[in-house]
C-alpha cells in the first residue's frame, strides 16, 4: 500500500515511525531537487569565474589586446550561463519546497488518521488531546529540517567540493594554505556546540514555562482576585519575564551573533591569497596567474568561507528538527480504515435484564435495572437530579461499563464493535457536539441528503432562514455563534438524520419551550413507529405519553408506565406533581 | 495616548537612552564598515596591475577591515536583540498589571486563550516590528544610500545604471510580496482550520465514534490541509524565482557596464572603471541588491504585525475597575441594602435586595436557576459593583476590602476547582509563602486529603495533575484552598452538583467541620440539610 494515492495527492504511509518512509513517495521531487541541486552549485563557480574573465578582458581591452566585441562574447557566454545557473536554482528551491511541504502533509495525513481512530483508553489520558494538539505543531519542523537535510546535501557539500576543486585546480599549495582556518573555525564552533545546545534548551524552556505563566495568570485571574493573590502573581510573572529576556539574549548571542566571528576566522586565509597570489601574478609563485584568476581566487574564497562559517548554524536547525522527529515518532500508528457503518437491520425487541452500569474503573452508579421495549416505543427515562440518566445512556455507545445483559434482538450489546453499533444505535448526548462548520454539515456529516425536513421536525426552519446564510450559515467554534438551544436542535436533527434502529436522546428538550417540547415530540412519535426510542429527561409533562418509563432512584430503577409509577412509586408521584405544579419547571 | 503601545514604548525610551544611541551608533557604524574592504580590494588589484608586490600591511589591513566589519555585525545583532527584549519585557509586565486593574467581566466575555495570544503572538509581533521592521528598514536605507554614495564616487556610469533599475526593481519586489502575503493568508487561514480541527476532533470524539463518521473527519482535515498545501505552493514558487531573478538583474547590470566600458576611453572614463575597480565595482552591485529586497520584506512583516500592535492597544484601553480606597474592616455582619445588579443593563439580575446576615449564621441562597444566587457572592467578593444600593461586609462596602486581606476574611469555595500550574501544595496556598508547611499538612488533614496526597510520588511538591485527583478529592482541595487562611466567613457555591452520593457526603462531612464558628454563606440545598440549620434567603421571584 505504499505511496497510495488518495485524491488530491495526499498519501498513505507505510511504516510512518521511520523517516525514510517519507521519502519513498518522492522519488521525482528529490530528482529534480538533484538535477537542479548539482547544476546550480557547480555553476556558482561560474560567478567568480566570469568575473574574474570580466576584469581580464578589461585589462586586455586597455591594453589594447582586446576588442569590445571580446568583452561582448564574453558577457554573452556570462550572462547565457549565469541564466541557466539561476533557473537551476529556481527548480532547486521549488523542488526543495515542494519537499517539505509534501513531508509535512503526509505526516499531518498520518497523524491525524491516529487521532481520529484513537481507543477510549487513550482518550481518557487527559493530556492526551494536548499532546496532539502539539504534535501537529512539530510536524513543521520536523520536515523543514528533513528538506534541510536533503537540500543541503547539494547546498553545502557539492558547492564545498566544486570550489575547492576550483581552487585545487588554480594552485593547490595555495588552497591548502588558506583553507587552513576553516577546520579551526569549524572547531571552533563544534566545541561552543554544547554549550550553545544548553543555552538554547534553557531559553526553549523558559519560552514554555512563560507561555504557561501566561495562561494560569490569565486563565486563573478571578480566582487570584478572588484570593487576593494578584500582586504576588505579578512578581512571579515579572520574574520569569526577566529570565526570559536574560535567556533570550543569551541565546541570541551565541546562535546568531558568533556567525560573523566564524566568518573572520574562515576569512584568515586571505592573507595567503593576498601574498602569495599577488606573486602569482607578479611571475614570482609557486604558478603563473594572470590578473583574472586573482580576482576569481579572492572571490571563491570569500564565497567558501561565507558558506563553512554558516555550517554550524545547518547543524543546529537539524538538531531542532531531531527533537521534533523524536517528540512525534511515537505518536505515528499505521493508517487504519474503518468499514463504512451499514444501516443495521430493523430491531423488534430491545431486553434489558439485571443490569448495573458504571463508569471504567468506578463501582457501579446503578444496578438491578431490567425492562423491555419494542419497536414503535417510546421509552421515558428519568429520576432526580445525578441520578445515573447519562450513564445509562451511555451504556448504548460503550462509554460506560455494564454488567448482565443487554440484547438486541438476542444479540449482546457488549459482542458488537463500535462500527456495528453506530449502525444500530443513535446517540444524542448532553454536549450538542457541534463542529466549526456550517448548520447544513453539522446535520447531515458527509451525508447527501435535503435538511428542510430535518430542520422542520426539529423546529428550527425559521430561526435557519433567518439567518444571514440560511442553512450555509457558520455556527462558530463549538457552536458558539448559536444559543444553547439552538445548539441542542441542532444536534437533535443531526441524530434524527442518522437514525437508527435505536434512538437514545439524552435531554433533546433541553433549552426549548413548553409548546416546541410538544410538537417535536409528535415528530418523534412519528419516527417511533419503525424504531425504538429511549427519551432521558427531567421534565416530565410527556411522561403519561411514554409507552413505559424507567424511573431511576436511590442507585436501581423501576419500570412501569406513568400512571402505575404514580401509583406505586410515591418518589416519582412527587418529581411529578412538583413539576406541574409549575414551579420549578424551567430548573435544570 | 496614555493606556498604548506608544506610551509603553516612549516610556522605555526614556530610560534607556543611553542604550538607543549605543545602537544607532553601531548600526551606521557597521554600514560603513562595509564599505571599506571592497576598497582596499581594488588598491590591491591596482598594484598588481601595475606589476608592483603587495605590502603585508595593505593584507592585514584589508583583513582587519572585514574582522571589524564583522564584529560590528554581531554587535548590532546582539544590541538589536537586547533593545527588543527589553521592549517586550516592558510591554508584558505593561500588561500583566493591566490585568490586576481590568474589570471582572473582562474575563467572562473573553476567552483565555484570546488572552494569552495577546500576551505571546501580539507582543512577538511587537518584537518584530521593532527588530525587523523599523529597525531594520534604517539599517537597511543606510546600506543602500553608504553603497550609492560609493558607487556614485567611484563609477557615474554605474550609479546612473542603478537608480535607473532600482524603483523598477523595487516596484517588482512589492508586487511579488503582495502575491506572497495573499497566499501567506490563504495558508494562515488553512492553517487556522488544520490547527482547529484537531481538538475539536479530540471534543467531539463521542459523536465521531457513535456516528462513525472517521472516514469524514479525516476527509475534512485533508480539506484543510490541501488548502494550506496550495496555498504554500504557492509562496514556494514565488519565493523560488525571487532571488534568482535578482541575481540575473544584477549580472546584467554587471555585463553592460563592462562592455561599455570595453567600448573606448569615452565609455571607460564614463564608468570610470579602472581593472581594480571592476573588481570592487562587481562587489558592490552584488551587495546593493541585498538591502532592497530585504526592505520590500521589512515592510511586509511591519503590515503583517501592525494588527497584533492594534490589538495590544484594545487590551491596554480596555475598561478598568474603578479603584477604590482601601478601608479596615470592623466585624463581619454581612449587608446587602437596596441592591439592584446587572451585568447588562438590559437584563437586571435583581433589583432592591435586601439582607444582612449575622456573625456566626448560617444561611442558605435559594431560588430558580439564573436568580443571581452566584452573583450575590461575586458581589459579596468585590468583583462587581451594585448599580444600586450597598453591599458591606463589617460595615465596609464588599469592593474596599484591600485584597490582600480578603483571603483570611472570606473564603471562597467554587463551583469547580481551578487548578492553578504548580506543585500539589501551591493548589491550597496559592503560592502564599505565609503558610508554612506545618499549616498546608493540617488543612490536608482537616479536609481529609492528607494520606492521599503524600500518596503521590512527592508529596506536597508533586506537580498538580488533575487526573491524580478524583471530582471529590478537587472538591476536597478546594474547601482547602479556602479553610487555610481562616476565613470568618465562608461563602460555598453549590459545590457537589457533580458529585455522586458517596463523596458528596464526604465533602459534606469536610464542610460541616471545616465551617465550625463561622459565618456560612451557601448555595446548596444539601448544604442546608447536612448541616441541619441556618434560615433560607430566597433570591428573586419564587
Amino acid at each position: 500500500m505504499s505511496g497510495q494515492r488518495k485524491k488530491r495527492g495526499i498519501r498513505i504511509i507505510d511504516s510512518p515511525d521511520k523517516v525514510l518512509s517519507y521519502f519513498k513517495p518522492e522519488k521525482k521531487v528529490l530528482l529534480l531537487i538533484a538535477i537542479g541541486g548539482t547544476f546550480f552549485n557547480v555553476g556558482m563557480t561560474a560567478g567568480p569565474y566570469f568575473e574574474g574573465r570580466l576584469a581580464q578582458c578589461l585589462y586586455d581591452c586597455i591594453m589594447g589586446r582586446a576588442s569590445a566585441g571580446d568583452m561582448l562574447r564574453v558577457a554573452v557566454t556570462y550572462l547565457t550561463v549565469f541564466f541557466f545557473v539561476q533557473l537551476m536554482r529556481s527548480l532547486k528551491r521549488f523542488s526543495g519546497a515542494r519537499l517539505r511541504n509534501d513531508f509535512s502533509r503526509n505526516m499531518r495525513h498520518m497523524l491525524y488518521n491516529g487521532i481520529v481512530h484513537m481507543s477510549r483508553e487513550e482518550m481518557k489520558q487527559e493530556s492526551t488531546g494536548a499532546i496532539m494538539t502539539k504534535a501537529i505543531a512539530d510536524v513543521d519542523a520536523c520536515a523543514t529540517g528533513m528538506q534541510q537535510v536533503t537540500t543541503e546535501i547539494f547546498d553545502t557539500g557539492v558547492l564545498l567540493a566544486s570550489y575547492l576543486v576550483m581552487l585545487f585546480v588554480y594552485d593547490w599549495r595555495l588552497t591548502l594554505l588558506s583553507c587552513l582556518f576553516m577546520p579551526l573555525s569549524y572547531a571552533i564552533a563544534m566545541s561552543l556546540k554544547k554549550p550553545v545546545t544548553r543555552i538554547n534548551e534553557k531559553y526553549k524552556a523558559t519560552a514554555g514555562k512563560l507561555n504557561q505563566e501566561t495562561l494560569d495568570r490569565v486563565n486563573n485571574a478571578v480566582t487570584y482576585r478572588v484570593y487576593g493573590r494578584e500582586k504576588d502573581r505579578d512578581a512571579s510573572y515579572e520574574k520569569i519575564l526577566t529570565e526570559y529576556e536574560k535567556t533570550a539574549v543569551q541565546s541570541n548571542l551565541w546562535g546568531n551573533a558568533m556567525t560573523p566571528v566564524y566568518n573572520i576566522i574562515c576569512m584568515g586565509g586571505i592573507l595567503f591569497i593576498i601574498w602569495f597570489g599577488g606573486k602569482n601574478v607578479l611571475g614570482t609563485g609557486w604558478t603563473a596567474w594572470d590578473i583574472g584568476v586573482f580576482t576569481t581566487f579572492v572571490s571563491c574564497f570569500t564565497k567558501l568561507a561565507q558558506k563553512a562559517s554558516t555550517s554550524a548554524k545547518l547543524f543546529n536547525s537539524i538538531q531542532r528538527a531531531q527533537v521534533s522527529w523524536h517528540r512525534i515518532q511515537p505518536l505515528f500508528r499505521e493508517y487504519v480504515e474503518l468499514p463504512a457503518p451499514k444501516d443495521g437491520e430493523s430491531v423488534e425487541t430491545l431486553k434489558v435484564s439485571e443490569v448495573s452500569v458504571s463508569y471504567p474503573g468506578f463501582e457501579p452508579v446503578l444496578k438491578g435495572i431490567s425492562f423491555e421495549a419494542g419497536k414503535g416505543q417510546i421509552i421515558g427515562v428519568t429520576g432526580a437530579i445525578a441520578c445515573g440518566k447519562t450513564a445509562f445512556g451511555k451504556t448504548f455507545i460503550g462509554d460506560t461499563n455494564y454488567e448482565g445483559s443487554i440484547t438486541l434482538d438476542g444479540i449482546e450489546l457488549r459482542e458488537l464493535n463500535d462500527v456495528e453499533k453506530s449502525g444500530l444505535i443513535a446517540y444524542m448526548g448532553h454536549e450538542p457536539e457541534l463542529m466549526s462548520d456550517t448548520v447544513r454539515e453539522n446535520i447531515l456529516l458527509g451525508k447527501e441528503q435535503e435538511t428542510e425536513s430535518l430542520l422542520k421536525m426539529v423546529h428550527l426552519k425559521e430561526e435557519v432562514a433567518a439567518m444571514p446564510h440560511g442553512e450555509e450559515s457558520f455556527v462558530g467554534n463549538g457552536g458558539q455563534q448559536l444559543s444553547g438551544g439552538q445548539q441542542a436542535r441542532i444536534s437533535l436533527a443531526r441524530t434524527i438524520c442518522h437514525k437508527k434502529s435505536i434512538m437514545v436522546l439524552d435531554d433533546p428538550f433541553s433549552a426549548v419551550d413548553k409548546k416546541t417540547e410538544r410538537k417535536i415530540f409528535e415528530e418523534l412519535r412519528r419516527l417511533a413507529e419503525d424504531r425504538i426510542i429511549l427519551l432521558l429527561s427531567h421534565r416530565l409533562s410527556l411522561f403519561p405519553e411514554m409507552d413505559g418509563v424507567l424511573f431511576l432512584h436511590d442507585g436501581t430503577g423501576s419500570f412501569g408506565i406513568h400512571e402505575q409509577l404514580l401509583r406505586e412509586k410515591p418518589s416519582y408521584a412527587s418529581l411529578y406533581e412538583k413539576q406541574q405544579a409549575g414551579g420549578a419547571s424551567d430548573e435544570k | 495616548m496614555k493606556n498604548s503601545l506608544i506610551s509603553i514604548i516612549g516610556k522605555m525610551a526614556a530610560k534607556s537612552k543611553g542604550t538607543i544611541a549605543l545602537t544607532l551608533l553601531v548600526i551606521v557604524a557597521s554600514v560603513v564598515m562595509t564599505l571599506f574592504p571592497p576598497l582596499i580590494l581594488e588598491q590591491i588589484v591596482n598594484r598588481l596591475t601595475d606589476r608592483e608586490a603587495v605590502a603585508v600591511t595593505v593584507a592585514l589591513g584589508y583583513l582587519g577591515m572585514l574582522a571589524v566589519s564583522g564584529i560590528l555585525e554581531s554587535l548590532q545583532n546582539v544590541m538589536l536583540t537586547v533593545m527588543g527584549q527589553k521592549l517586550t519585557h516592558n510591554v508584558r509586565s505593561e500588561m500583566c498589571a493591566k490585568l490586576s486593574r481590568m474589570q471582572a467581566g473582562y474575563f467572562a466575555k473573553t476567552e483565555s486563550g484570546k488572552i494569552t495570544s495577546r500576551f505571546v503572538n501580539d507582543v512577538d509581533a511587537v518584537d518584530s516590528i521593532f527588530s525587523n521592521g523599523i529597525v531594520g528598514m534604517f539599517a537597511n536605507a543606510c546600506r543602500v544610500i553608504g553603497i550609492l554614495f560609493v558607487v556614485f564616487y567611484k563609477s557615474l556610469g554605474l550609479g546612473i545604471l542603478i537608480l535607473a533599475i532600482v524603483p523598477f526593481l523595487f516596484l517588482m519586489t512589492r508586487h511579488i510580496q503582495k502575491k506572497m502575503l495573499k497566499a501567506q493568508m490563504a495558508n494562515r487561514a488553512a492553517i487556522g482550520k488544520v490547527n482547529n480541527h484537531v481538538p475539536e476532533t479530540i471534543r467531539n470524539m463521542r459523536s465521531i465514534r457513535s456516528f462513525s463518521i472517521q472516514k469524514y473527519m479525516e476527509e475534512k482535515y485533508d480539506v484543510y490541509i490541501e488548502e494550506s498545501y496550495r496555498a504554500l505552493e504557492k509562496t514556494n514558487f514565488y519565493n523560488a524565482i525571487y532571488s534568482p531573478i535578482v541575481v540575473c538583474i544584477s549580472s546584467c547590470v554587471i555585463a553592460v557596464m563592462m562592455v561599455c566600458s570595453s567600448m573606448g576611453d569615452a565609455m571607460q572614463q564614463f564608468f570610470g572603471i579602472t581593472v581594480g575597480s571592476a573588481v570592487a565595482i562587481i562587489a558592490y552591485v552584488g551587495k546593493v541588491f541585498g538591502p532592497i529586497e530585504k526592505i520590500g520584506m521589512e515592510i511586509q512583516s511591519v503590515q503583517s504585525a501592525i494588527a497584533g500592535v492594534k490589538r495590544i492597544n484594545e487590551f491596554m484601553r480596555e475598561e478598568e475597575a474603578p479603584c477604590c480606597e482601601e478601608e479596615e474592616v470592623h466585624g463581619t455582619e454581612v449587608k446587602f441594602e437596596h441592591v439592584s445588579f446587572a451585568y447588562d443593563p438590559e437584563q437586571p439580575v435583581f433589583s432592591n435586595l435586601s439582607f444582612t446576615v449575622k456573625e456566626g449564621e448560617n444561611v442558605t441562597l435559594v431560588g430558580r436557576t439564573g436568580a443571581g444566587k452566584s452573583t450575590v457572592f461575586r458581589l459579596l467578593l468585590g468583583l462587581y459593583e451594585p448599580q444600586e444600593g450597598n453591599v458591606t461586609v463589617g460595615g465596609v462596602e464588599a469592593n474596599r476590602i484591600p485584597g490582600d486581606r480578603r483571603r483570611s476574611f472570606m473564603g471562597y469555595v467554587e463551583q469547580q476547582f481551578r487548578p492553578v500550574m504548580g506543585a500539589v501544595e501551591d493548589q491550597i496556598t496559592l503560592f502564599d509563602t505565609a503558610f508554612c508547611r506545618n499549616e498546608v499538612e493540617e488543612t490536608a488533614k482537616l479536609v481529609g486529603l492528607h494520606e492521599k496526597i503524600m500518596s503521590l510520588p512527592y508529596g506536597y511538591d508533586t506537580p498538580m495533575e488533575r487526573a491524580d485527583f478524583s471530582q471529590g478529592e478537587l472538591q476536597l482541595l478546594s474547601i482547602a484552598r479556602a479553610v487555610i487562611a481562616k476565613p470568618k466567613i465562608m461563602l460555598l457555591d453549590e459545590i457537589t452538583a457533580n458529585l455522586d452520593s458517596v463523596t458528596e457526603s464526604r465533602v459534606l462531612d469536610v464542610l460541616k467541620k471545616a465551617s465550625e464558628g463561622r459565618t456560612v454563606i451557601s448555595i446548596s440545598h444539601r448544604i442546608h440539610e447536612k448541616l441541619q440549620q441556618g434560615r433560607l434567603i430566597t433570591i428573586g421571584a419564587e
